[in-house]
Formats: structure tokens, sequence, C-alpha cells
């Protein structure tokens, strides 16, 4: 699953950065990286950004293009973990 | 280019270089140590990306503490111009000279995971290192805690858990860079380890935390609520700008008049009487009493900026300003040339994307800086004055929303005609920060130091160029009687007129242009003296400048409807130019801005004047 098609508020693992070495290399600087607990917290209106917060205690405002190029994985106990 | 490293070397006892991620409190405990007595880059010719200020030891000597802009990762490859590139090469810089030097990372408390991955970084480089653990007081009230202890002992450095608003942290901060320039620096050694165990280790909660960021971005970033409160934030800042500061400067406008005329009356009409009345008080005077307004912005916008609300507007914004080839990034430089355009030219460097930022620079000009708050307030009180006080405000707004929708409309033209060719434009990412109640003491001063630039510049350049404007409005063209009709100035603003006359333009405010193509405040303090040394040997009582501009028959509201447009649109800035230049290493982009601004101007000043003297 995408990290787009992630219903909002529901935990999920990051499994993969599907984009270039170079943004790759960026996101994980950041503080989005593999292994990373996420939760969505919303969608900005129109088509705009993503605001998610990571296990790392880190909020990101993500552009819907990297969304939908970061694979995840639901978390099978949905208590949203990410969210503590 | 980035700190000079100056001062006398034999002074400094080690350089301390804060680095950490952005917004980790690196500026905030930078200030506190070092009194704030930063340089800061808002003026032409300097440019100081890298702040520094030495602060006394507690055994002798200096510490020097180096700002550094935040950077995310040392391993990461970035764009030298960047902020972050930035960063890097002072660090380089540093470690080429044998000069003791110590690397002070400093880590946000409440996301100690993502500080310890840059810490694991920084340790592998094998330089002095101190970790400097800020909001202490955050954590603390969110119910935890940090063991230094146990992160010194597992990362081999020492550690100092810190807040920028305890009373003793400069003293603490100071203690330990005496003490670690004692042992001789030691340098710390690379070690493995997981960021996420060990910040669990080491964070002690002692009561479950509670979320305010989370409560309030439930509001503010609401798909429908937070756009309209973003609305209504825009509007209140700009609206107040007028609303509060209004009448303080008109009281300051009234001061300065009654003070010519008092002058006046002691000691009679001389030359000297009306250099001081007409040239200092009526020109540099008047523009000084657009303070209020000036001091209004920027406390409101350093309120908007420490509270963490930029982000949220970045946030909010993206999806349109993408529209028009800027993006959420651009949001940043965009809101903070509402106050000065020249440090947001250099906070462009936050825009990773080069053609978002080469867009973003090249519109920049277009928002309302402060220097346009004079020439709009004096307008508006001349020929708007006798409508209400919510009118007023509107249309001060208006002229705001008109920077912004030129900046907008300038960017898809501009992206228009831009090379299609190239990488596809960086997508966002932005880090939210939490929110943070503002220190009154950091925004006040911050105030203070708008107040002394705003003072300084009307004081230098503002009083000499009124000083040779009053000169030429003295000295009569060769073989003409001698009066004010018939001086150089406004000889010079008569040769004008045959291409300013469709905009409403006549000879004075013909000059005032010319004077403003420096610095937009010129304009007002060019009405200024006109009007002093027409008034001139005339019995009447003078009255606050906009009351005479009000009251004379050469121009009506279409001239000041026009003469705001062309102050909406025109690039009339010295050191916006120098910035420009500075900042892409050249020309081409000034030139570009100087030439499309002001032919914008005169078509829009044109327009406006024709359609409001049809209507």
């Amino acid at each position: 699953m995408k990290l787009i098609d992630l219903p909002l508020a529901s935990a999920a693992r990051i499994a993969t950065l599907d984009v270039d070495a170079a943004l790759a290399r960026r996101l994980r600087a950041v503080g989005v990286f593999e292994d990373e607990a996420v939760v969505v917290l919303r969608r900005a209106a129109f088509g705009g950004p993503l605001h998610v917060r990571t296990s790392s205690g880190g909020e990101f405002a993500l552009d819907r293009r990297i969304a939908s190029a970061i694979e995840v994985l639901p978390a099978l106990d949905d208590t949203a973990e990410a969210a503590e | 280019m980035a700190a000079q490293l100056s001062g006398q070397p034999g002074e400094i006892a080690v350089d301390v270089a804060l680095l950490g991620r952005p917004n980790a409190g690196k500026s905030s405990l930078y200030n506190a140590v070092t009194g704030g007595d930063a340089k800061v880059g808002n003026f032409p010719g300097i440019t100081v990306d890298v702040l520094e200020a030495s602060a006394p030891l507690p055994d002798g000597g200096r510490a020097r503490f180096l700002d550094l802009p935040g950077v995310y990762s040392l391993g990461d490859d970035v764009d030298p111009d960047s902020d972050e590139g930035q960063a890097r090469a002072c660090i380089e810089r540093l470690e080429k000279r044998s000069e003791p030097f110590v690397i002070a990372q400093v880590l946000d408390a409440t996301q100690l995971v993502l500080g310890l991955r840059l810490t694991r970084e920084l340790l592998g480089k094998r330089w002095p290192t101190l970790l400097l653990v800020t909001q202490r007081d955050v954590l603390e009230k969110s119910g935890a805690r940090v063991d230094t202890e146990l992160l010194a002992k597992e990362l081999g450095v020492r550690v100092l858990a810190v807040s920028a608003r305890d009373a003793d942290v400069r003293e603490r901060v100071l203690r330990v860079a005496a003490d670690l320039a004692k042992d001789g620096l030691p340098r710390a050694e690379a070690r493995e380890f997981d960021p996420h165990a060990l910040a669990e280790r080491a964070t002690k909660r002692t009561r479950p935390a509670t979320d305010a960021t989370a409560r309030a971005d439930a509001v503010l970033l609401h798909p429908l609520l937070g756009p309209v409160v973003f609305l209504a934030i825009m509007t209140a800042l700009f609206s107040a700008v007028f609303l509060v500061a209004d009448p303080a400067s008109s009281a300051l406008d009234l001061l300065l008049s009654r003070l010519s005329a008092r002058i006046v009356s002691t000691f009679g009409a001389s030359w000297l009487t009306s250099l001081v009345c007409d040239g200092i008080l009526g020109g540099a005077g008047t523009v000084l009493a657009f303070l209020p307004q000036i001091v209004i912005l920027t406390l409101a916008l350093e309120v908007i900026d420490a509270s963490g609300y930029l982000a949220r507007g970045a946030f909010l914004v993206d999806r349109l300003l993408r529209l028009a080839g800027l993006g959420g990034k651009s949001f940043v430089p965009l809101l903070t040339a509402h106050a000065c355009a020249v440090p947001a030219i250099a906070s462009t460097r936050i825009v990773r994307d080069p053609k978002q930022r080469l867009r973003t620079l090249l519109v920049l000009p277009l928002m309302t800086c402060s220097a346009r708050i004079p020439t709009y307030g004096l307008l508006i009180a001349a020929f708007f004055r006798h409508r209400s006080a919510l009118f007023q405000a509107a249309l001060f707004v208006c002229l705001y929303s008109a920077g912004i929708l030129a900046g907008f409309l300038a960017s898809l033209v501009i992206g228009k005609t831009m090379e299609r060719r190239g990488p596809k434009a960086l997508p966002l990412v932005l880090e939210m920060p939490a929110y943070r109640i503002p220190q009154l003491r950091v925004v006040l001063r911050m105030g203070w130091r708008a107040c002394a630039r705003f003072v300084r510049e009307v004081g230098t350049v503002i009083v000499i160029a009124s000083v040779g404007l009053w000169m030429l409005m003295k000295i009569p063209t060769p073989g003409a009687p001698h009066d004010p009709q018939h001086s150089v100035a406004a000889a010079i603003g008569h040769g004008l007129e045959p291409v300013t006359k469709p905009l409403g333009f006549d000879w004075r405010i013909n000059v005032g242009l010319i004077g403003s193509f420096g610095a937009r405040e010129l304009m007002v303090s060019t009405l200024g003296v006109t009007y002093g040394v027409e008034q001139d040997g005339k019995k009447e009582n003078v009255g606050p400048l906009a009351e005479r501009i009000g009251s004379d028959p050469a121009y009506d509201a279409a001239t000041a409807l026009a003469l705001m447009a062309f102050f909406v649109l025109a690039c009339q800035c010295m050191s916006t130019v120098a910035a420009l230049r500075r900042e892409t290493k050249g020309w081409r982009v000034p030139a570009f801005v100087l030439a499309y601004t002001y032919a914008a101007a005169y078509v829009a000043a044109l327009l406006v004047h024709q359609i409001a003297r049809a209507v």
C-alpha cells in the first residue's frame, strides 16, 4: 500500500522509498526513513500535501507525489503506535 | 559568503559552532549565550549567513559562537548555495584553520531520535564535539526528562540539557566551553548505535504526554477552517499595521508640523529655519512618523515566525503556490518580504528547487515591503481621510493583496517564458515544528532592531537626500526668478512630465519618483521638502503634509490611486537590486526585475489613472 492511500489516523510502517536516490537521501536525512512507524494526520485541500507524524516525534508536510512513492505496511494492531 | 571569522584572534580561546537540525533551537540558544548582539545581514554590502558573536569565558579569554543554518545530515550532498551548504562550508573552514574549535550539536529534546541520527554522523567526523539538548523545559512540561549522563556515557562526549529560557543557560554553556578548552578539546570517536533505542532509554517519562500542537493543528489545519483562519490572520496582520499604528503616526506627524511652526515663529523665517523645517523635519521627519507601522509589522511577523505558524502557512498554500510555479517553501521568503525584501532574498536559500527559487527571487520585490507604507499611509491620509477608518484599512489590505496577486501573475507569466526542459519541480518535504509561545524578550528585541534600523536609515540616507533636494529646490535655473517653481529640482521634474502626464503625475511627484528609485521612503520625504519650500514665506498656519497634499488642486484621488499602483509594482529599492545581484552572482536577474517591474508599474498606473478619471 502507498502512503497516499493510507486512511487518516491509522498506523503503518514505512517499507520502501521508491524515489530517486537523491530524494531518498533527503527524505532519510529529514526524518522519513524505512522501518519508521507513520500516521497520516491530515491532507491539505485541493490535492495539497499530506501532514504525517513519525515515531521519531517528527511531523512533516509531504507532497502527494512523494506520498505516492512511499510503500507502507499497515500495522496489524490499529492502535496508532506512531501517534504515541 | 558565510562568516568571515573576523575579530582579534588573540582574544578568542575557542570557536563554538552551533550545529543542528533546522528549528532545533540553535538561534535561541545563541542569543541567550551571546546576548544576541549578532550581526544581521539586512543592509547592502554585507551578507552574514552564519551569525557570530563572542562571550567571555569564566577563566578568561572569549568563546566565539557561530550560529549555523540548520542541517539535516552531514552526508547528504547539498547545493553549496543553499542554507545547508553555507553551514557545511563554514565547518570546513573551521577545520582547515589551526585555531581550536568545537562543534556543539543542538538537539531538540522533544525529537531526540532525529537529533541522534545527526549525532551518529557527527561523531564519525571525529571533531571535538559537545551536545546541547535544548527544549528541556518543553519536554519537562510534557512530563519527561532526558538522562544526559546516559547519553554522555553512550556517546563519549559532554552532554548538557538546557533551555534557552533558563536564567543560568549562558553561565552553564560557557562553563562547559571553558572546560573543554582546558581539556585540550578532545575529539569525538565514531560510534554505531540505534538512535531509536538510545533515545528511548535516555528519555524518562514521568507522566503521560499531552499534545497541544495536535489540538491546535486540528483547528489551524482543518480542511475548511484552516484556510479561513489563515486568510483572517493575514488580513488582521495587514490591517493592524494600518489601524493600530495610524493614530500614533498621525500624532507624530502633527507634532512635527507644530514643531516646525514653533521654530519659524521663534527664530523667524530664514534659510536656516527653512533648512531645518522644510529640509530635515519636512523631509526625513515625515518619513520618521511611519515608525509605528514598521514596528507593528515587525512584531507581528516575528510572532508568526516564532510560534511555528509559518510551516502551517506553507502547508496550506503549497498547492496554490504550485499553480504559479512556486511552492510551499517559497511562502517563507514571500511573507518575510512583507517586512523587507533584502533578508527575504537571502531566505530563498531554503527553496531547494532551483527554478522555484529563481521565480521566488523574481517576484519577491512585488510583495508590499514596509518601505511602501509611508507612501501608502500619506496618500490614504491625504485623499481618503474623509472615509471611515475601516474603509482606509480595507484600502490598505487591498494594496497588500494587489502586491501578492501581482507576484502570483508575474510568476505565471515568467514560467511561460522559462525553459521547460530540466528536471521536474522538487516535491515538498517540510518539517512541521511544534507550536511554541514566542518569547516576549526575543520578539521585542526584533522590534527594537527594526526600529533602530529605520531610524538609522532616516537619520542618514533620507536626511542627506532631503537636504540635497532642499538645495535643488532653492537653487534657481540660470536666469530664472528665485522661486521653487523655477528651481533646478522643478526643471528636472518638468523634464519628465511628457512621460508621466498620462499617469497624472506632475513635476513634484516626478522628483519624488527619481528620489525613490534609490529607496521608496524618499517619495514621502521629497513631497515633504517640496511642499515645505513652496510654503516658505507664506503666512498661513502650516498643517500636516497629508492635509496640504489633500487640499492641493493639482491632485485628486485618481492621482493617488495611480501613484499607489506604481508603488505596488515598481522595484524602487537599490538595496533589493544589490541583494539580488549578490544572491544570483550577476546582473541579469536584477536588471530583469528592474525592467519588468517598472514597465508593469507604468502600465498599471496609466490604466488606473485613466479608469479612475473616467469613473
